[in-house]
């Protein structure tokens, strides 16, 4: 980190600070950089919906709309996560999705930087980020295909698959 | 002596040139209006299928329109044998404004008629023989379709059953880039569409998608994880020496690129809900292009430079919006619809609407469906 991106850093901190908003607390406070930490090479043979990967070990993480912040609510799912892979050598692929109501690219765009921020999370736990692959289905593949709130609150996600 | 001659040569020209305007028919044409074009029936076994395309390719051009023999300004006659097209258009006062022969395919000759009387009648390029491509469902899985800028011709692309999308054609048509899930993972594919070669050509960790081949076709700008948050990136044309544009912790995409290949416009959602921002190619840090709406995404640069279209959230669905670069001023073209794309002439987009793909007029708001019966309809793109 250089001195700009370090001044930059303090100068971000104390605006968040100047504005209180503890609900911005999230990946990023500590634990990631402001460039981020690049993903490790794809394991070959491996993929989300491969069938050497577990997809329900671990429940969904949701998002509000529109937004990639991890939630206060959500966190002591990713405790969870972090405590398994500190105990076992698996390594995982954080899937990122939207619900429908956004433009296509736009919306695989949002799903990988929910998976993002999700690893940045994980990472800000102690995980390493060389673990953790990311991917992006935007608003393909729906948790519930419906078109109600509540559907749209299960769809805006990132699931957790473990590469067995 | 080479000098002399070549002096010469240009000589000969100039002389046929003017020889050639002094012949010309004067028709004065308001800026704006249609030129009203009467189409009489087309000779030869194909004349039936020759006027149709006519017709319709007068119908979508927003220069010409069709009249009768009382308002129209030229006539248009010809005859399609079954194979070519040859086409005459005559000036109310009996001078031939354009008379050509074509051969081949008897909807791509009229096709190439029609370009040339808008070229030769008003100096602009016309959209009648260039190509379009887009995502339907009629599967039940997103494949790419491409189909003549009409809807004619539509033909699957993709037979893989997984989930593809985000299709970009190059500038000519010959080349299409898109967004394909084969891996499990989001890659980016470059089909050579003549020879049907198929390549996975960006394939880094994470996800790489949204591709846009640069107007000389040697670049391709897309969105990509690696390095830790969806960034944009420009790569060499099969995805090699990757350099990263943007640095962000936000959600960038759909890179477009200035018709000098210069720029770039995207879309970020670094400062709050997705904008519209424009950045060297060569990387730097993106200007906010101020639009006056809080949503503003999928944005497709005009060919000739000026505007940029892109989407509006409204409510629950998506409007089709352009901005004027050059003033600045925004406008909203249709309440309802998805992902716009230019055309050749900087004047039509399509964007998809439900199960249609449409066409319209940004000058005229003449809207019209172009293609209708291939499932739920996404992400068109346009040649130039």
């Amino acid at each position: 980190m250089n001195k700009k991106t370090v001044l930059l850093y303090i100068l971000a901190a104390a605006l968040a600070a100047c504005h209180q908003q503890p609900q911005q607390q999230s990946a990023g406070v500590e634990g990631d950089t402001v460039n981020g930490s690049p993903l490790p090479e794809r394991q070959e043979g491996t993929s989300f919906f491969g069938s050497n990967v577990s997809r329900n070990q671990f429940p969904p993480v949701y998002f509000a709309y529109d937004s990639s912040e991890i939630q206060s609510s959500e966190t002591g799912k990713l405790r969870q996560v972090a405590d398994f892979m500190k105990r076992s050598p698996n390594n995982i692929i954080l899937a990122g999705f939207t619900d429908e109501r956004g433009t296509d690219e736009y919306n695989r765009a949002l799903g990988e930087r929910r998976a993002q921020a999700t690893r940045n999370y994980l990472i800000s736990l102690g995980v390493s980020g060389s673990r953790i692959q990311t991917v992006s289905f935007g608003m393909e593949m729906p948790a519930d295909p419906g078109h109600s709130e509540a559907a749209w609150a299960k769809n805006r996600r990132t699931e957790t698959g473990v590469i067995k | 002596m080479r000098l002399l001659a070549s002096f010469f040569l240009l000589g000969l020209s100039f002389v046929s040139a003017l020889a050639q305007s002094s012949n010309s028919p004067v028709i004065t044409i308001r800026k704006g209006t249609a030129v009203v074009i009467q189409v009489k029936e087309v000779g030869g076994s194909a004349g039936a299928n020759a006027t149709a395309v006519l017709k319709n390719d007068i119908e979508l051009s927003g220069f010409l329109s069709l009249g009768d023999s009382a308002s129209a300004t030229i006539a248009i006659s010809g005859t399609a044998p079954g194979s070519g097209f040859s086409g005459q258009a005559t000036e109310k006062g009996g001078s031939v404004v354009l008379q050509k022969s074509y051969s081949g395919d008897t909807r791509r000759a009229v096709h190439q008629f029609i370009n040339d009387l808008i070229e030769t009648v008003v100096s602009q390029k016309g959209i009648a023989t260039s190509r379009i491509a887009f995502v339907a469902n009629r599967t039940g899985h997103k494949e790419i379709y491409v189909a003549d800028y009409d809807g004619a011709n539509a033909v699957q692309l993709t037979h893989d059953n997984v989930i593809s999308v985000g299709p970009n054609l190059s500038p000519d048509g010959r080349k299409l880039a898109y967004t394909g899930y084969q891996s499990g993972y989001a890659d980016i594919y470059l089909v050579d569409l003549a020879s049907g070669a198929r390549n996975r050509i960006i394939k880094y960790p994470g996800t790489n998608t949204g591709p846009s081949i640069s107007p000389d076709e040697s670049r391709i700008a897309c969105t990509m994880s690696k390095d830790g948050n969806p960034d944009i990136y420009v790569t060499g044309i099969n995805g090699d020496s990757p350099r990263r544009i943007t640095r962000t912790r936000a959600a960038n995409s759909s890179p477009t690129w200035s018709p000098n290949g210069s720029e770039l416009i995207y879309s970020s959602d670094e400062r709050g809900g997705p904008q519209l921002y424009r950045v060297s190619a060569g990387g730097g840090s993106g200007r906010p292009i101020s639009t006056g709406f809080g949503y503003c995404t999928e944005p497709n640069w005009s060919p000739d430079g000026k505007k940029v279209c892109f989407n509006v959230r409204s409510g629950g669905s998506f409007e089709v919006a352009m901005t004027d670069l050059e003033s600045g001023s925004t406008k909203i073209v249709t309440g309802e619809g998805e992902r716009p794309a230019w055309g050749p002439d900087s004047r039509h987009l399509i964007f998809a609407r439900g199960s249609g793909l449409f066409i319209i007029d940004t000058i005229s708001g003449k809207e019209a469906r172009i293609i209708g019966d291939l499932g739920p309809i996404s992400e068109p793109t346009w040649s130039h």
